[in-house]
């Protein structure tokens, strides 16, 4: 009963290819974001520190569909430019996993206690060594099972996308398939499926490469 | 007359309504092997971290061989390179190996290359005889091996002197005598060390002299032989009878 999507499979790559990108673009980028606003919540004094939770709270405390519409609809029109849709969806995207990725690493260094650092310090390092040679190593490690559910979690928003409309993700190519066939069942559950395995092995990826770093008598 | 390679003049440490520190001066010399005692919250330790410079102190100065460590524009991260630490809760870097532990200082502050590195760091191992350990990390070693392994992070750097933080009150009583045992080898080849320790026979033994540290004050200080047959202040002499009666 599957055998027509054969001749959609083209639909499907597509689908595929901008779920990929609209998942692991922000995901990487959200990293950086997130460690960085991590370091400067933790480190960076109380200014930095309110700024960056005014930024995390809006974030995690309005719907992703709802932030992608505002990147691509109404800040472009305040400020009377355009921008294109996939990257309008990327940046929203980029900010919300941010947000939240920065809490998990926020965390995690927080897990590496003060202790380590005035140890790094005993040695004549400063604080940035100190931060880069033993507080990351160990919090990057620590943070890998956190940081998974987040990795699964923005994965599967990526239909969000729908809300600018236009952008060819999983979802709305499956939704495509399915208004021209008229077989939503088969085409949905398929579509469901490569999230699935999607979503699945990577998963399985991160727990082995945590199983491999992880420190001995540290485990989560 | 021996240089002086430490110093504390007339340093005070004031928490909000705590005085940890109460103008304690001190010095200690090339090749002195100086005991710091007293009850906890007496400021041993407070006083060790003024003189690293891990925590500032409220007021009064900190030398190393006569640089100011306490002027606002000494250079504090190359002075702590010079000054060891071993603390009580030992504080390895949970991520590296016994090798990493010792070698990362090296690397990273004294900016030697690798196989240099760990010549050094190897040979501070041997020094506390964890030469067969260096494979390990810290969860899978004693905390007596923990402490050794700290003792040799700090001694690898080459410091001019190596403060010891209580280092064997967080170890379970058989595993004490092992750290005790390496201070003691560390005193015969003639480094220069502030030690804060309980350790009464250990002190008797190595120190050059006692200080007695009571809330946040020097109460009396002479040598092990002064303390132990005929301390002045009462409250040194129970202090410890107390030590010597439990120990």
């Amino acid at each position: 009963m599957y055998e027509f999507l054969g001749e959609y499979l083209f639909f499907f790559y597509l689908g595929i290819k901008y779920s990929l990108i609209l998942a692991l673009v922000p995901i990487a980028l959200g990293f950086v974001v997130g460690l960085l606003a991590a370091l400067g919540d933790i480190y960076g004094g109380k200014i930095a520190s309110i700024l960056i939770n005014i930024y995390v709270e809006f974030f995690r405390g309005s719907p992703l569909v709802v932030q992608a519409i505002l990147f691509y609809f109404t800040i472009p029109e305040l400020l009377n430019i355009r921008i294109d849709r996939l990257v309008a969806v990327l940046i929203a995207f980029t900010l919300n996993t941010g947000a939240y990725q920065k809490g998990y690493l926020k965390g995690a260094i927080e897990a590496v206690y003060e202790d380590q650092m005035m140890a790094a310090r005993s040695l004549g390092m400063s604080k940035l060594k100190a931060i880069r040679h033993v507080v990351l190593p160990q919090a990057l490690r620590i943070v890998i099972p956190g940081w998974t559910n987040e990795y699964a979690s923005m994965s599967m928003s990526t239909p969000a996308a729908i809300a600018v409309g236009g952008v060819p993700e999983l979802t709305t190519m499956a939704h495509s398939v399915a208004s021209q066939t008229f077989r939503s069942f088969e085409t949905y559950t398929f579509a469901a499926l490569i999230y699935f395995i999607w979503i699945y092995l990577s998963v399985k990826v991160l727990e082995i490469i945590y199983e491999r770093v992880k420190i001995p008598g540290f485990e989560a | 007359m021996a240089d002086v390679v430490m110093e504390a003049r007339n340093v005070w440490m004031e928490y909000k309504d705590v005085k940890a520190l109460r103008d304690v001066s001190l010095k200690v010399s090339e090749g002195e092997i100086k005991v710091l005692f007293g009850p906890s919250g007496s400021g041993k330790s407070t006083l060790l971290r003024c003189l690293a410079m891990l925590t500032k102190p409220t007021k009064g100065k900190v030398f190393l061989r006569g640089e100011e460590l306490t002027s606002p524009n000494a250079d504090i991260d190359k002075a702590r390179a010079k000054i060891g630490f071993v603390f009580q809760n030992i504080l390895l870097f949970h991520h590296l190996r016994a090798l990493g532990n010792v070698t990362l200082g090296l690397r990273h502050v004294l900016g030697l290359p690798k196989e240099e590195a760990k010549e050094r760091a190897m040979k501070a191992l041997r020094e506390v005889r964890m030469e067969r350990w260096v494979d390990h990390y810290p969860a899978e070693l004693s905390g007596g091996q923990q402490q050794r392994v700290g003792i040799a992070r700090a001694l690898a750097m080459e410091p001019d002197i190596i403060l010891f933080d209580e280092p064997t009150s967080s170890l379970d009583p058989e595993l004490k005598g092992e750290v005790i045992d390496t201070m003691k080898e560390l005193a015969e080849k003639g480094r220069t060390m502030l030690i804060a320790t309980h350790e009464m026979h250990f002190a008797r033994e190595a120190a050059d002299e006692m200080i007695f540290l009571d809330e946040g004050r020097i109460i009396e200080q002479g040598t092990p032989e002064h303390f132990f047959t005929n301390p002045s202040t009462d409250r040194a002499a129970r202090f410890l009878a107390r030590l010597i009666r439990e120990g």
